[in-house]
């Protein structure tokens, strides 16, 4: 460790950057979204609900926040990262003024929409997020930062971190990386269910509990599509009970602070509050961050100690309205270095959006790293096709309203390769077709492949003054080359097609062949053969 | 057939449609056209009316389409007007024909074609209004006064600053719109506000782009750092940022 930490020394910060930019790539839960935040003067930033992408990298992904790790130091040795302790990679950490410095002149140029950061586990969690944590606290009350923040929290953190982090994130984010306890004790042997679950439990019940606070619902907006979708999983109806029932949180220490005018309904408040006054170490002594955090505390003149009114919000004079994770929370899962089915992905997925209230599940198809005798062999393509299948679904479940069982069951238990899942549901469902889009339910129409909630909003609210064509189907968005075979208009299919199973998967497939061929081969070059280009002869 | 036509700005589209309603009620609907200046290639058989901006009958027409149709088909044809499309003030005058008939309903009425043509042009604007949201670059000059060029097609780019007045309400920044000279100024905690750039004044300011450092190298190695090697894929890149828009993009200028 000491040869690592002695050729830190004299790197830069586009070095550092360079390779704590590299160490974060695999991380896919990196999206803007999720809240409306005015921006105001005398600070830099606003937020807007739609996320807003920066640029494209050369892997097509979209560039939004600044993603990167505070340290890819780590004590852990997960099989599958890159950064585990048993790999020999360059090692760097950010001070916590130049990562501040970085994202205020990113921002201000306009290349980021606000900070990514995550970290490896340096010395130990508690360690590790405070000093998280110190960060995001420079960059809302000394910076004036008004922008995102993604934070992702460290399994086995104490509570006040966390609830510290929440208070200055907009979206906290614990990673499930993989659906079944199992899996996690195989690959992650310094992880447990329990340090994930946990957490996202507490942060779930910390977000309800706001809300509920400032007068909204304790569960999250969602799309306004799933208030007409009487199948939607957000249907409180609709809900599984699992071995977790939402909010009912009587029995769990709560990390809210005591002096938060909670009502009742959200039961007994502990009196932990957040704090970040260096219990763990990381606010190191003397430097710059130990001064304004003495600062907070003129009364009394202690630094050092647990003080629940010492709340690193009240730095500053706008903070005490910041929201607890106003965009909610999120979590990413790999998909393929282990044994599970789309169906335990999608099923998993669908339980932490119903029971845990997350915003989003992420996906990300596992990029062998290492060599190892659980993993998959280093040259596995990863797979992108099912990462996509799995995301697609993810949409039918948010935006939809299908459930997974509609779409998966334990005798199928994996995506078909050749054709979207909404075609397939709807191959598999043929007698619900064809539907008349002229007089069809919302849910009905959103049900049929080809027609997004965009377009079959614009249907509903266009055929109340006119009869529809196809013509004009096409030009609302819908995508006739799918929904040609599932619908009629004004009683009329647009071909001569029969509703025939085999028929209609014939066309769907030959459909579906270039674009999923694309996918699975996105990172193949080939191009004509040239003898001019190949060969040099001009 | 009667062609009115005017500059290029909002206000004088909208007067030109004024003056374009005034002479139809006269003449016929299907008597009359508009085009934006400069008309290169004008037809032998049709008459030219050059029509001045008046603030009346800028008024008059924005009353009466907030009042008497919507705000939110008002918003279409602000947008309208922005877009590139030379015929887009006639499609205006169609939507609005139709739009003092049946009033505030109209913008649903999507199945019609003319309401429908106002719904691309409004999406084909609002879309690129946000791309420059997402790829407009802002280059620092002496860390107090940040300059972005962007060139895009319609005429967006007051609609852009809105966007950053939000956003760094506290900073001195400008965006130019380098096809059409015009510049967004927003002095540090004051209003934002639209200008013409003079020869003089687009000459200093077309080379801030050249300017590198630290920050603009940082970001470059970001970019590249932050891509994933085994899931290279340039085609989607290129679906998702055009490489049209990539001129004024710090990380894909050459250094």
């Amino acid at each position: 460790m000491f040869e690592i930490s002695n050729t830190e020394a004299g790197i830069t910060t586009n070095e550092k950057l360079k390779i704590l930019a590299d160490a974060a790539k695999y991380d896919v839960a990196c999206t803007s979204s999720g809240v409306d935040r005015r921006g105001k003067k005398g600070f830099l930033g606003n937020s807007a609900a739609c996320g807003i992408c920066h640029s494209f990298g050369a892997d097509g992904r979209c560039i939004s926040l600044l993603k990167v790790l505070m340290t890819n130091h780590c004590i852990y040795d997960c099989k599958y990262c890159a950064n585990r302790v048993s790999n020999d990679v360059p090692r760097a950490e950010f001070e916590p003024e130049e990562l501040c410095r970085l994202v205020m002149e990113f921002y201000k140029r306009n290349y980021i929409e606000g900070l990514f950061l995550s970290s490896g586990v340096f010395k130990t969690p508690a360690y590790t997020m405070e000093r998280m944590c110190i960060i995001l606290s420079l960059l809302r009350n000394k910076y004036h930062f008004n922008g995102y923040i993604h934070v992702k929290t460290i399994p086995g953190a104490p509570d006040e971190l966390l609830a510290a982090a929440g208070y200055l994130a907009d979206r906290i984010s614990v990673n499930l990386e993989l659906p079944t306890a199992e899996s996690l004790e195989k690959l992650a042997p310094n992880k447990s269910f329990k340090t994930i679950l946990d957490p996202m439990g507490k942060v779930t019940d910390t977000i309800a509990a706001h809300r509920i606070a400032i007068g909204k619902d304790s569960r999250m907006e969602r799309s306004t599509i799933n208030r007409y979708l009487a199948g939607s999983i957000f249907n409180s109806s609709n809900y599984v009970e699992d071995h977790r029932k939402p909010y009912d949180v009587s029995d769990r220490a709560k990390i809210v602070p005591e002096n938060d005018n909670v009502s009742g309904k959200t039961g007994n408040v502990s009196d932990k509050t957040m704090n970040v006054s260096g219990n763990y170490g990381a606010a190191g002594g003397g430097n710059e961050t130990d001064k304004i955090f003495a600062g907070l505390d003129k009364q009394t003149g202690k630094v050092l100690r647990y003080d629940k009114d010492f709340l690193p919000m009240r730095y500053g004079d706008n903070s005490l309205k910041r929201a607890f994770a106003p965009a909610g929370q999120s979590t990413q899962m790999i998909v393929g270095a282990t044994e599970e089915t789309d169906y335990i992905l999608i099923r998993t997925s669908q339980t932490l959006y119903q029971n845990y209230d997350l915003k989003r599940v992420f996906y990300s198809a596992y990029v062998p790293l290492n060599e190892d005798a659980v993993l998959p062999a280093l040259d596995t393509a990863p797979p992108l096709l099912r990462e996509h299948r799995l995301y697609q679904a993810d949409w039918l479940l948010r935006y939809y309203g299908f459930q997974a069982n509609e779409l998966l069951s334990e005798a199928r238990p994996n995506f078909n390769e050749k054709v979207d899942p909404k075609c397939d549901w709807a191959l598999r469902n043929l007698g619900d077709f064809p539907v008349e889009v002229q007089t069809s339910t919302y849910d009905k129409l959103l049900r049929v492949p080809g027609i997004g909630p965009k377009s079959a909003r614009r249907i509903m609210s266009a055929r109340r003054y006119g009869s529809l064509t196809y013509e004009s189907l096409k030009k609302m968005g819908v995508v006739l080359k799918r929904a040609h075979y599932f619908i009629t208009c004004n009683g009329r299919m647009m071909f001569n097609t029969p509703i025939e199973e085999e028929y209609i998967t014939r066309h769907l497939v030959e459909d579906n062949y270039k674009d999923n061929w694309k996918i699975e081969h996105q990172n193949e070059k080939y191009h004509q053969m040239s003898l001019f280009d190949d060969f040099n002869l001009t | 057939m009667k062609i009115f036509m005017c500059n290029d700005r909002v206000e004088t589209k909208l007067c030109c449609i004024y003056t374009a309603w005034e002479c139809a009620l006269k003449v016929g609907y299907d008597k009359v056209g508009m085009m934006v200046e400069p008309v290169t290639e004008p037809t032998l058989f049709d008459e030219y009316i050059h029509v001045e901006y008046d603030e009346d009958h800028y008024i008059k027409v924005v009353r009466s389409i907030r009042n008497s149709i919507s705000d939110i088909a008002y918003m279409y044809v602000y947008y309208a007007c922005l877009s590139a499309d030379p015929d887009a003030l006639n499609k205006v005058f169609r939507f609005l024909r139709k739009g003092f008939k049946v009033g505030a309903s109209i913008i649903k009425r999507l199945n019609d074609p003319d309401v429908m043509n106002m719904m691309e042009l409004r999406r084909n604007v609002g879309n690129e209004i946000h791309y420059f949201r997402e790829f407009a670059r802002f280059t620092s000059m002496d860390s107090k006064l940040y300059v972005c060029h962007i060139e895009p097609k319609n005429n967006v780019a007051y609609m852009v600053g809105q966007h950053f007045a939000d956003r760094m309400p506290s900073e001195y920044w400008m965006i130019i719109d380098d096809k059409r000279h015009l510049a967004v100024v927003h002095p540090m905690d004051e209003d934002t506000y639209l200008r013409r750039l003079t020869d003089e004044e687009f000459e200093t300011l077309k080379n801030t782009e050249a300017k590198e450092d630290e920050y603009t190298d940082m970001w470059r190695t970001f970019f590249k750092a932050v891509a994933i090697e085994q899931r290279k894929n340039p085609e989607c890149q290129r679906s998702h940022f055009p490489i049209w828009m990539r001129k004024h993009a710090t990380e894909f200028m050459d250094v």
